[in-house]
């Protein structure tokens, strides 16, 4: 299994969408994420948001974020290229 | 099939695709998932006239779940909740290594159906399902096994020269399930399915599936051609332009509507074991 994605987060609320158990939400395009998607984000399957995921992809400078999520000394980050 | 079962009042066979692994309640809020609800959609399906139900499974979260135990929960919900339907599990799924995918076939009992892809489709940017030959072979192997009524899913041309290549192998009536969509799908347009319908062996009986805003003209056209329909939230989320449909029931209400209007009469659950000798 690979790692999960820096952006997977779970959540029962957001954008005006509410759910009974929390669900895959990607705080990069800040929105739920479709099931099918989710595999990448969760790194389910040897699916790699890495390289699989063209939204991670289009939001990430690789000198900042790692596919852990974390930097090289541990420390976590939210950096995010907005475009 | 063709357009004299039309002229004949062949009983259409109505497939109701309840859930599917693409979209969830993201998309739309209706679309079940647990098998409570699953199982719910199930009967109102059937009570609208739908003789088949296409199943996948989920997590809690919505995420896709191929588990024999998750779909064994489905399953054991939808046959509680549904008469006489009879019950296609899906063998589908992009990304998901072959052990996953053959999982669903292991319920007990086994569904009557399952899908079989008969090739590859891209998703998304970087995605492929690749459904390779030695994949198709070993899922429709253990279909045998089991006794399993496969469904051959074309979602293009390329993958129906795949099906009529292994057509002696597969018990008659062949059931080739016609997809027309985006992407790596067969072309959205009437001379599409017309083409594929006249490649098909005289024996196998056709199904219909359209995505989105092409599922209600492309099966209604293959009510014509003497086909079957698959309708449902798995591959339309719409009603009609701009306006998200009820439910999957109210899909299969329109579909036996039309089929009435039509002179098909719909087939019940134990007409279509007939037809397609289940």
């Amino acid at each position: 299994m690979t790692d999960r994605c820096p952006y997977l987060d779970y959540r029962r609320k957001a954008g005006g969408q509410s759910f009974d158990a929390a669900r895959p939400y990607c705080t990069a395009a800040e929105e739920f994420v479709q099931p099918m998607r989710a595999d990448i984000c969760a790194g389910r399957y040897g699916l790699d948001h890495a390289t699989d995921c063209e939204i991670y992809l289009a939001h990430t400078d690789d000198t900042t974020v790692d596919v852990a999520g974390a930097t090289p000394d541990g420390n976590e980050s939210r950096e995010v290229d907005d475009e | 099939m063709s357009y004299d079962d039309y002229l004949a009042g062949k009983p259409v066979i109505v497939t109701a695709a309840l859930t599917g692994g693409v979209q969830g309640k993201e998309a739309h809020p209706n679309l079940p998932e647990t098998p409570g609800e699953i199982a719910a959609a199930a009967a109102a399906c059937e009570e609208a006239g739908a003789s088949i139900v296409h199943l996948h499974a989920r997590r809690d979260s919505g995420e896709r779940a191929f588990s024999t135990e998750r779909f064994q929960e489905v399953t054991d919900a939808v046959r509680n909740a549904t008469d006489d339907v009879v019950i296609q599990h899906s063998t589908g799924g992009t990304g998901a290594p072959d052990a996953l995918r053959a999982e669903p076939l292991r319920t007990d009992p086994a569904p009557e159906m399952a899908s079989l892809d008969m090739g590859p489709l891209n998703r998304y940017d970087r995605l492929t399902s690749e459904n390779t030959r030695a994949t198709v072979r070993m899922l429709h192997e253990e279909m045998r096994e089991r006794g399993i009524k496969p469904e051959l899913e074309v979602f293009n041309d390329g993958h129906l020269n795949e099906s009529l290549a292994i057509v002696d192998e597969l018990d008659a009536p062949p059931y080739v399930n016609l997809i027309f969509g985006p992407g790596t799908l067969s072309v959205p347009h009437p001379r599409s399915l017309l083409t594929m319908v006249s490649h098909l062996p005289e024996n196998a009986e056709f199904n219909v599936l359209g995505f989105s805003r092409h599922q209600l003209p492309l099966t209604t056209m293959s009510m014509v051609l003497g086909g079957h329909v698959r309708v449902g939230l798995e591959d339309n989320i719409y009603y009609r332009k701009g306006e998200l449909a009820e439910s999957n029931a109210q899909f299969v209400e329109r579909a036996v509507r039309i089929a009435d209007e039509l002179g098909r009469p719909v087939a019940t659950p134990a007409r279509a074991r007939e037809i397609l000798s289940l």
